[in-house]
């Protein structure tokens, strides 16, 4: 019982202070006239109804099988390329500059070349985002293999534990918390170039769903999208973190021991 | 760094040029993505003779460190008030999580008829960007003092305010500045994308005038430029957190 009284008060600390600015947004909002901050509940009511017809919904689809594919694309080229460079000092050493300088680059600026050359169907769109999400899990991966306790290297190497068996078992596993880091990472630049490549050229997507209705001037479906767009971002970046602690379960369970 | 590594740097950009030069008289890529490497080269160097360069680089400069400094004001002073009381720390942990996960660029619609187009919309996208890596880390810096250094300061009675000047202040420092350089990188990224978006005066929108005028090469340069400019921030901010945080990084190395 008093377990759950001292959870009860856990949450009641972590939530009051949204539902009381959710709940005065609502009320303060309630008879507002003015044309850039609608009424919440005519916010929500009209995303509602969007949804329920069903338009939000196939953009929202839209928009993650894009963010979907180009973070897979990412991944798996991030982690590739990233066992390989971190495996060989050398290579380590020497690409270090170009690729903080690639890493460098804002994405954003590649997206009208891309989309002018390419055209805005969801080919260009997924480049966009495996090329700006490819840095961070490529850079953690390098990092990772980089800290590997050398003794695993050399009893690796002792036992001759063939390549690809050598790269699944020790090399990923080991490196696996840095990889998730980085994939984490990119989860929140997936979701800024998915927006700005459907702000820039598209016709379907939760980026098109915002700026078509600015450009009618329907600011409460505007807002409700954008809304949208944030709790997408707020529920993927949960979800993962759960998925992360799964996975790594063994990793935190190993830390909280030590 | 040796001069062994220095060559073998040097080796890899000048793998990457020939390659590029290669696929280039390969046809591998389309050149409306990836322009030949002759063409980058030629425009890469004409392009200081044109006079828009300058006023570009200033501008997206100036709001990118305009929109830090707003960030770092609002973020550093309500980041150690969190840290430094565990309660409020809760309170606001899921308005934390939720502002931190919101691409702010997808309020560049809303922005634009609200603010309009211009330089304050842009600083306010870049401030709003920048706040939340400079608020989280000032945040962990101030909860991550040792229990030590906490109970001593209290067994001692040392007056709150003076344990904020010399105990919590100094611990968080570190930890602001890493917020800080995160900020730094990201206000470039976000000032392009807030130019690409709005066509506010900056890189980005030169990237996108050079793109309609199909002078691929240009865009294909300020692009590289302003990667350029991310990358020399961050080096004059390590310059500077180095000056700054001597003793933390003596430490660091005992």
């Amino acid at each position: 019982m008093e377990k759950y009284k001292a959870k009860l008060i856990g949450y009641l600390w972590l939530w009051w202070l949204p539902v009381a600015i959710v709940v005065l947004w609502w009320l303060g909002s309630q008879n507002s006239t003015s044309f850039f901050f609608p009424p919440l509940s005519k916010i929500l009511s009209v995303t509602l109804r969007d949804l329920g017809s069903g338009v939000l919904w196939s953009h929202l689809f839209t928009s993650l099988a894009n963010m979907v594919m180009g973070l897979s694309i990412a991944t798996f080229l991030g982690v590739a390329f990233g066992l390989l460079i971190g495996e060989l000092k050398g290579l380590r050493e020497a690409t270090a500059p170009f690729l903080n300088f690639l890493r460098a680059i804002p994405p954003a600026a590649i997206v009208p070349i891309v989309i002018v050359a390419l055209g805005t169907d969801a080919a260009p769109k997924v480049f966009l985002i495996s090329f700006a999400c490819i840095w961070p899990i490529l850079l953690n991966t390098i990092d990772g293999v980089r800290g590997i306790n050398p003794q695993l290297i050399e009893t690796a190497r002792a036992f001759r534990i063939p390549f690809s068996l050598r790269n699944r078992r020790i090399y990923i596993m080991a490196a696996l918390p840095q990889i998730m880091a980085g994939i984490r990472i990119s989860l929140a630049i997936a979701l800024v170039l998915m927006v700005i490549s459907e702000f820039v050229g598209a016709s379907k997507g939760l980026g098109f769903y915002i700026r078509e209705q600015k450009e009618a001037f329907a600011m409460a479906e505007a807002w409700g999208g954008t809304i949208l767009t944030g709790f997408l971002g707020y529920l993927l970046s949960a979800i993962f973190l759960r998925f992360e602690r799964w996975t790594l379960a063994w990793h935190f369970q190993d830390r909280d021991n030590a | 760094m040796t001069l062994g590594l220095r060559v073998k740097q040097l080796l890899v950009i000048a793998g990457v040029f020939l390659a590029w030069s290669l696929c280039d008289s390969l046809q591998v890529f389309n050149p409306d993505v990836i322009p030949p490497l002759s063409s980058v080269a030629s425009a890469a160097l004409e392009m200081f003779s044109r006079s828009e360069l300058y006023p570009a680089i200033w501008l997206t400069l100036r709001d990118s460190l305009a929109g830090v400094a707003i960030a770092a004001l609002l973020g550093i002073p309500l980041g150690l008030w969190i840290g430094m009381f565990p309660k409020v720390e809760l309170s606001t942990r899921i308005l934390l999580d939720f502002g931190r996960a919101f691409p702010v660029i997808a309020l560049v619609p809303i922005f634009i008829l609200i603010i309009g187009t211009n330089h304050s919309a842009k600083i306010t996208m870049i401030a709003i960007a920048c706040f939340f890596p400079i608020l989280v880390q000032t945040i962990y810096g101030a909860r991550h003092i040792s229990a030590t250094v906490t109970d001593t300061a209290i067994s001692f009675r040392i007056p709150a305010a003076l344990r904020f000047r010399k105990v919590t202040l100094p611990a968080a420092l570190p930890y602001i500045a890493t917020g800080m350089r995160l900020s730094l990188s990201i206000s470039i990224l976000v000032a392009i994308a807030a130019e690409i978006l709005t066509s506010v005066p900056g890189m980005g929108t030169e990237v996108r005038l050079a793109r309609t005028y199909n002078e691929v090469s240009v865009a294909f340069v300020y692009t590289l430029y302003a990667g350029l400019l991310g990358v020399a921030l961050t080096a004059v901010w390590d310059f500077l957190e180095g000056k700054m945080l001597a003793w933390h990084h003596r430490d660091g190395e005992l």
